[in-house]
């Protein structure tokens, strides 16, 4: 699968807004609906807020990495930073019946996405892979 | 991000528009918070101008929320377009806070 776009941005929070107008754009050129566009643009806004604070502590002044493929297996989007390892095995959305701030991030990933995994083969930092399978024009 | 605080009817509105995501949801928070330092009995918030929210506008509004009930506020939605609603429905979060069509129908409950 072959990357339509890439984008690096600095990993600051006021990025966030470009990096979700590059996924809407992506998604319209993927044949996206509105419902599934609004979804990618949440989940990959998710996935590189957690960049910023978990990989990158907040600091703003480092990478973040965002590719984007699609084929008519589906679609890929790549997450790289150079951060600290992230610990998958710790990640886990809050239970949604159990209202609370936070830990919500994650089910927005899930929701669109079939697979969100870290590439274990990247050495230094994450490559976070986010896969949708099909290119079915549906909602979420 | 717009927060803009309004009298409406003898209630309180805060009128919401833009985007809140990670960068803007610690100014929401200030001006939410600062809101309902005062303990107003019942807060509304338009959502008519927002056009995004993300999980850390969402977990500002249960902070929120949480504030106002140690008082027996309480803390309504209204206005919400439609892609905010389906977040809200995805995160169960219609269930926790009292939503309503418009201004008016939040007035009269």
């Amino acid at each position: 699968m072959r990357d339509i776009v890439s984008i690096k941005v600095l990993s600051h929070p006021r990025y966030l807004s470009l990096i979700r107008e590059v996924t809407a754009r992506f998604c319209t050129f993927a044949g996206m609906d509105e419902d599934l566009t609004r979804g990618f643009k949440l989940a990959v806004d998710e996935a590189c807020s957690n960049v910023i604070k978990y990989a990158y502590k907040g600091d703003t002044s480092e990478r973040i990495v965002v590719k984007y493929a699609a084929s008519r297996k589906g679609i890929r989007i790549i997450i790289e930073d150079s951060g600290e390892k992230a610990r998958p095995e710790l990640m886990k959305g809050r239970d949604l019946d159990e209202i609370r701030p936070g830990g919500l991030g994650l089910h927005f990933i899930k929701r669109v996405f079939d697979v969100v995994e870290y590439d274990p083969k990247k050495k230094n930092g994450n490559r976070l892979m986010l896969i949708r399978h099909g290119r079915e024009k549906h909602g979420i | 991000m717009e927060f803009d605080v309004q009298e409406y009817k003898g209630s309180r509105v805060i009128y919401l528009g833009g985007e809140i995501d990670m960068h803007s949801s610690p100014l929401l928070r200030d001006a939410l918070l600062d809101t309902i330092r005062d303990k107003p009995a019942k807060l509304i918030v338009s959502f008519r101008n927002v056009s995004y929210i993300d999980s850390s506008g969402i977990a500002t509004f249960v902070e929120g929320l949480k504030h106002m009930k140690t008082y027996s506020g309480r803390l309504q939605f209204s206005e919400i377009p439609k892609g905010i609603m389906d977040i809200f429905s995805f995160s169960k979060l219609d269930k926790v806070f009292e939503i309503f069509a418009d201004l008016d129908e939040a007035l009269s409950r």
